[in-house]
């Protein structure tokens, strides 16, 4: 389970101003917002990438924050972190990016052939040929395939937690269908907690448990898919409707252009 | 009742205090990374590989053009020394005056301001890209510590790399000075030798090569912490490169003219 208790974040102007919100265990939570509104920023906060200038982020109980660098490297062990534009390495191969997902001290142990198994496993799990991708660096992959390279970076260290930072940004239509399915049947398959911060409002409702939307700083809105769609609230519904029509702008130009 | 400042003179105390500001907080980020590093380096996390690596780049990459202006460091300095002693001074003298300019000043200074173009620019830049792709947040999430990766294997490979190029520099300008000297005012090797030896301080050897390893530690240094502090996308790299190369040329000059004082009196 992962509690934000009171999280408040400022650069020049405040970000995010008193979140609260618990993501259950095994549940599979969206976070919503219009661009700006400190969903990433939140995200980074929950393994201390940034850290809140007050409030505390619990996971299964123990803070991310009060126990020092030890805690915080048991906390990022617990959690598989899969960024926006991929992160991956780009003097890496395929293979060795992927491998970076398992703590060092497991990597260090492990011989090459256990290695390459591992990371053979986590590439076959994301849906990518490992013969054709494990010797490639990431500037001959295209963008989808460096989409699951990172989320099998992600997966490689078996997380309990998974935190997807718009996993689907940047990818074509067919790309953005397919990438979901994968993040529904991961979540499903190795039974963990998932956090996805998207802006694919219909696709983030299709696939997750509960969603929540943030709103000049803090939480507007916190409940069921269903809830979500129904909610009265002008702000709530206003984002619903621009999401739609942003959709369906993208499709007809995907389409058409 | 206090009357209030003109507002040029507020105007000018904000600025003294932003800069005031700004230098103290690069100071002590200069502080703490170099305190990570050394914590990195004592605790052996820095990879072996990656430290062969850096000093290739550093070192064996960087020797043609150290070659290129250390060679026409000593022949400027013989052409331009025999223009204006020939007249007026025993030959010899010209030998003293290319051998101590180029170990004292021009081969450390030259050589530094090399590598602040061709290694401090590169390490902010790749650095900074790695800050607005996200690589660096990457490493973290997956437990690793950046600093041991990606500073001290730079801050190594500059300490032991710079010192050595230095005296490749140092070797190339004199021999470079020398042959000048004889295609330009006719003086034998022997004479320029003679000169040279006659006013030699192993000390100034040691200066030299002192200014070296400390500018060797300066250029990955402010290098790196620049890299990691960009912010933005391809402009915010080019921004923090340009600021970067500024910064280290600015301390380079500053740590040269600390120098005499400490070391020459």
């Amino acid at each position: 389970m992962i509690t934000y208790r009171d999280i408040h974040k400022s650069f020049d102007l405040p970000v995010l101003s008193g979140v609260d919100m618990m993501v259950e265990t095994g549940e599979m939570f969206a976070l919503f917002g219009p661009s700006g509104t400190g969903k990433s920023v939140l995200l980074k906060t929950t393994i201390g990438l940034m850290i809140p200038d007050r409030g505390d982020v619990e996971i299964d109980g123990l803070s991310v924050y009060e126990g020092g660098p030890s805690a915080l490297l048991e906390v990022r062990r617990k959690v598989g972190y899969v960024f926006q534009h991929s992160a991956l390495f780009d003097s890496l191969t395929v293979l060795d990016n992927v491998a970076m997902g398992l703590p060092e001290e497991v990597l260090q142990r492990l011989s090459t052939i256990e290695k390459v198994r591992r990371v053979w496993e986590a590439l076959d799990i994301v849906n990518l040929e490992p013969k054709e991708v494990l010797a490639k660096i990431p500037s001959e992959l295209s963008g989808g395939m460096k989409k699951r390279v990172g989320i099998a970076r992600a997966i490689v260290g078996r997380p309990e937690i998974l935190l997807w930072d718009e996993p689907t940004t940047g990818l074509d239509p067919v790309n953005t269908a397919a990438v979901e399915r994968l993040i529904k049947r991961l979540s499903k398959e190795l039974e963990v907690t998932s956090l996805l911060v998207t802006h694919d409002v219909e696709g983030g409702l299709d696939i997750c448990d509960r969603v929540a939307m943030l709103d000049g700083g803090t939480l507007r809105f916190c409940g069921t898919p269903v809830e979500f769609r129904a909610c009265p609230d002008p702000v709530v519904q206003a984002f619903v409707d621009r999401a739609a029509a942003e959709a369906a702008l993208d499709m007809v130009t995907d389409t058409y252009v | 009742m206090t009357l209030p400042l003109p507002a040029p003179i507020v105007r000018w105390l904000a600025a003294v205090g932003r800069v005031a500001r700004i230098t103290a907080e690069h100071a002590g980020e200069l502080g703490l990374l170099s305190w990570r590093i050394m914590v990195a380096i004592a605790q052996l996390k820095v990879s072996r590989h990656d430290i062969s690596t850096q000093l290739y780049i550093m070192g064996v990459q960087s020797l043609p053009i150290v070659f290129v202006t250390a060679s026409l460091a000593g022949i400027v300095t013989s052409q331009q020394g025999g223009y204006q002693l020939i007249s007026s001074s025993p030959q010899y003298i010209l030998g003293t005056l290319v051998v101590q300019s180029v170990i004292l000043e021009l081969a450390p200074l030259l050589t530094a301001i090399v590598l602040v173009g061709r290694i401090g620019a590169r390490i902010t830049a790749e650095l900074g890209t790695m800050v607005v792709s996200e690589q660096i947040d990457a490493f973290e999430s997956l437990g690793r510590d950046p600093v041991a990766i990606l500073a001290a294997p730079r801050l190594i490979a500059g300490v032991i790399t710079m010192p050595l190029l230095v005296g490749f520099a140092d070797v190339i300008g004199i021999v470079a000075g020398m042959i000048a000297a004889n295609i330009d005012v006719g003086m034998g090797t022997e004479t320029f030798i003679y000169g040279a030896r006659l006013f030699w301080h192993s000390w100034d050897l040691v200066y030299g090569l002192s200014k070296s390893v400390v500018f060797g530690f300066a250029i990955p240094l402010i290098a790196v912490h620049m890299g990691l502090r960009t912010r933005g996308g391809a402009e915010g790299v080019g921004l923090t490169t340009t600021q970067a190369v500024m910064f280290m040329i600015l301390t380079i000059l500053i740590l040269d003219a600390m120098f005499p004082p400490l070391l020459l009196q």
